[in-house]
């Protein structure tokens, strides 16, 4: 529903002026995260907001509510599924701003934040007390805790970290009528906790649909001293997912595993030569860390047991020569657009997760797939956990190429499905995948309904995400 | 090139390159106090993309959005898909300035400060103002920007007026190479000017210092008027060109980032300090000592412009008697980038306070920076904070040492 004047000067009786935008041309700067859905549409907000205070979030929440106003959270704006973007209009509540290390109890191995903290830079003020918190997404640099604990994030290190919300002990919730909550315990600081019914992890990936974090009780772990890097080059795609397994089978546990294919190691030299990465059907990436000794013996143990069926292997722990081996990985994504010289990279159909059984068999589908779409592709991911990034590269200004591109990502989705896998590992849902939900979840949608419904009756929290309108049916 | 930059539509594939992924919010010294969207570089990129297409028209509420950019090249050095934001932001200004002119803009861009002979009576003016005290009754009466105070005392002499056109070698000749005298420099640190000379020519080179050179063009690049900025620039690297020089020297990163970039020809444009101490190798032997606590500032221009960081850190550390200390966030901006100051005086100030908090983390007693516009920003940040810390050029420090 659009804002109308009266309710412009209400939000500015609960906010400053500077927390409030309602100009035509601010409110276009809320129209796009990193996704394709976003570079082919525009979605305009009426309002932004800048709470810096849970009250303030609050007061916002009822005024929403009481008017019947579409509320959507935002934090960097760096997903990819136009998750945090207004798409049916509304106001846009951007917590960003709103960064405070609110505490770091040493004692307790914990750290309060507001959910504008970005995560490089949580990690930066923990270093200080030789602490981290491991979760590791590739936009570190840029991406909020608040949108991290939003979308369930997870990166490079989920092996062996696991994802966001192995880390949340609690949060602070303010409800869509307004009312604040605060969940694993309203004064606690325990690490275990059993008590009631877990509604922490009822918030953690609900991307802001239930309710809006204003606060995070982290869990941090002590920072590994030593880390160490395995580069492993196969000329049988086949070899790399079962080296994985060998070395799972071995009773060693990397920090990271990623796997680039043919596609993404051409697309890394032909962006930076100098990397020169051998042509190859597949490298693998083994990240080791712990404690130095530790590392050096699991190292060693890596590469004795992926020799078996890679071609090459090295091992490093000196920092600049890990440096130089993670060098392909961490520009592929950036590479990936320049396989061809009028083509840019998209987000769409990035993010499938598919057992580790099936890693193979997905990337020679989507390989197969790309071609008969007539769609350059590069594949890249986290194959220690089966998360598969694939990169559509098209020409934006092809009409026929973005609906070939649409058809393609429709059809990477419903294999990770008919793989037994999921539609995104890391990313979410946002408003480019909740078609996929009937298929994916069957009954369980319905009690996904019924929760969203008691928490959110009037439908007003971030609409048209996560979530296929009730009584659709996708499934065809 | 800046020479090659025409329109909005010659860049059409960097908005499409752009994948909004959020790296530059995390670079940007405006986002990092604005902490808007409206102020980050992708969205800097969505506005120009957003005027290319017609989808906004060119006007006040734009303009001031654009204004809203350093061109300090953090985010296009840092950019994962290689766009070069200032760039767009340099043309955007540019198609909003031709749409929708400034009669301010175009009197002080394109009618005075293209031409010197104009530029020394304002600057003349100026000075004559300072020293009756009249700049201080019309900062008081608010006729002049809160920024008239990062002006300082003007010096009685622009530099060009004491330096000839030929400086000759004063030891074995090695080079002729050419001297480009930027506009701050001249006018507000001549001393810089004299300094350079005199290494130059201390080393081994004959300097070319002609008399007809102009403005380089970055403020007119910078302020809408990029037609007139490229032929600013391409008229000095011509002048240089027929001067028949090894090499063009500047002592200001600014000057040195436009002309390199401008450049069409074989004449190769160098930073003097990454000259000296690439080309000429100073010995630092038995120098006079300096005895300075001294810590360095990277002018954006220099460092992200022109990938120079080592060089300048090199010549301060071999300084006999120097405690060089390095400070945190050495390689972020100060916030005056020219004109910026002057339009954006309170997100300016924002900046600096950052950068004023860093020095004195330092304990140092001089600040060393290779741009005059860094100068007059940190002096006056120093001195706002009543912090008693000189600045002062890495050359003049040299020049100083080796007794000349």
């Amino acid at each position: 529903m659009l804002l109308n004047q009266p309710l412009k000067q209400k939000l500015l009786e609960l906010l400053s002026p500077e927390q409030v935008l309602t100009d035509e041309l601010d409110l276009k700067f809320y129209s796009y995260d990193s996704s394709f859905h976003a570079k082919l549409n525009r979605f305009f907000p009426e309002a932004v907001v800048f709470p810096r205070s849970t009250q303030e979030v609050s007061a916002v929440m009822r005024l929403a509510y009481e008017h019947n106003i579409s509320v959507t959270p935002r934090g960097a704006g760096t997903g990819e599924t136009c998750g945090c973007v207004a798409v049916q209009g509304g106001i846009i509540m951007d917590l960003s701003p709103w960064d405070t290390i609110e505490e770091v109890d040493v004692a307790n191995m914990q750290v309060f934040v507001r959910p504008g903290v970005v995560h490089a830079n949580l990690n930066t003020h923990l270093e200080k007390y030789g602490l981290f918190f491991p979760p590791d997404p590739g936009s570190s640099r840029m991406c909020t805790v608040g949108g991290m604990v939003s979308n369930n994030s997870s990166g490079l290190r989920a092996v062996k970290y696991g994802t966001t919300e192995q880390y949340i002990l609690g949060l602070e919730v303010v409800l869509p009528n307004g009312d604040v909550i605060i969940t694993g315990g309203q004064n606690s600081r325990a690490i275990k906790n059993v008590s009631g019914m877990n509604l922490t992890k009822l918030f953690v990936g609900a991307e802001g649909t239930l309710g809006v974090i204003t606060k995070i009780r982290l869990r941090v772990w002590p920072k590994p001293k030593g880390r160490g890097l395995a580069m492993a080059v196969f000329d049988n795609l086949e070899e790399a997912p079962q080296a994985v397994l060998d070395v799972y089978r071995g009773g060693i546990l990397p920090s990271g595993i990623e796997i680039l294919d043919d596609s993404a190691i051409k697309a890394i030299n032909m962006y930076k030569p100098e990397i020169n990465l051998p042509n190859a059907e597949a490298i693998l990436l083994f990240e080791v860390d712990g404690n130095p000794a530790g590392v050096e013996w699991e190292g060693q143990q890596i590469k004795e047991i992926v020799s078996r069926r890679a071609i090459k292997v090295e091992w490093a722990t000196e920092p600049e020569r890990i440096k130089s081996l993670w060098q392909g990985r961490s520009v592929v994504a950036t590479a990936a657009a320049r396989i061809r010289p009028d083509g840019s990279r998209i987000f769409a159909g990035e993010d499938i997760s598919v057992p580790l059984n099936k890693v193979t068999e997905c990337l020679r589908r989507i390989k197969k797939m790309a071609k008969e779409y007539g769609v350059a592709v590069v594949n890249y991911g986290h194959i220690g956990d089966g998360n598969v990034h694939t990169a559509p590269v098209i020409n934006l200004d092809n009409q026929a190429e973005v609906e070939q591109v649409k058809k393609l990502t429709d059809a990477i989705h419903r294999l990770a499905i008919e793989l037994g896998g999921a539609t995104t590992g890391e990313h979410g849902v946002g408003a480019v995948r909740a078609c996929y939900a009937t298929a994916e979840h069957g009954e369980a949608l319905k009690v996904m309904h019924r929760i969203k419904h008691t928490l959110d009756p009037t439908g007003i929290m971030n609409p048209g995400k996560l979530l296929p309108p009730e009584g659709d049916d996708y499934s065809a | 090139m800046l020479s090659q930059l025409k329109q909005l539509e010659d860049v059409k594939d960097q908005f499409q390159k752009c994948v909004r992924c959020g790296l530059c919010r995390s670079v940007c010294p405006i986002f990092k106090e604005d902490r808007r969207e409206t102020t980050a570089p992708r969205g800097k990129v969505f506005l120009t993309q957003m005027l290319s297409s017609g989808e906004i028209e060119p006007g006040s509420k734009v303009s001031d959005k654009l204004s809203m950019c350093l061109l300090c090249e953090s985010c296009s050095s840092e950019c994962p898909s290689g766009i070069e934001v200032h760039k767009l932001v340099i043309l955007a200004r540019s198609m909003v300035s031709e749409k929708c002119p400034s009669l301010t803009n175009q009197l002080i861009f394109k009618k005075i400060w293209t031409k010197p002979q104009l530029l020394n009576r304002c600057v003349g003016l100026l000075r004559a103002g300072q020293s009756f005290g009249l700049l201080n009754i019309g900062y008081k009466m608010g006729f002049l920007p809160k920024s008239s105070g990062l002006l300082g005392q003007l010096p009685g002499r622009p530099a060009r007026y004491a330096l000839p056109e030929t400086f000759p070698a004063i030891t074995k000749q090695r080079a002729r190479v050419g001297y480009f005298l930027g506009c701050a420099t001249n006018y507000m640190f001549p001393e810089v000017a004299y300094s350079t000379v005199k290494v130059l020519s201390y080393l081994g080179c004959e300097v070319v210092i002609p008399k007809n050179t102009n403005c380089c063009g970055l403020p007119q690049m910078a302020n809408g008027e990029l037609a007139t900025g490229q032929q600013l620039a391409a008229h000095n690297l011509e002048i240089f060109s027929q001067a028949e020089v090894e090499a063009l020297i500047c002592d200001c990163a600014s000057c040195s980032a436009t002309l390199s970039h401008s450049r069409d020809g074989d004449l190769p444009v160098y930073d003097a300090v990454s000259y000296i101490m690439q080309q000429l190798q100073p010995d630092f032997e038995n120098r006079r000592k300096i005895n300075k606590a001294i810590t360095y500032h990277d002018p954006c221009h220099l460092a992200k412009a022109q990938k120079i960081t080592t060089q300048p850190r090199q010549l301060l550390q071999m300084l006999p008697g120097i405690e060089y200390r390095e400070m945190p966030g050495a390689g972020d901006c100060c916030g005056g980038a020219g004109t910026f100051v002057i339009k954006n005086f309170d997100m300016s100030m924002r900046i600096l306070d950052r950068k004023i908090a860093n020095i004195k983390d330092t304990g140092a007693e001089l600040v060393a920076t290779c741009c005059p516009t860094c100068t007059m920003q940190l002096s006056y940040g120093l001195s706002r904070h009543g912090l008693n810390v000189e600045v002062a050029h890495p050359l003049e420090l040299l020049a100083e040492s080796l007794g000349l």
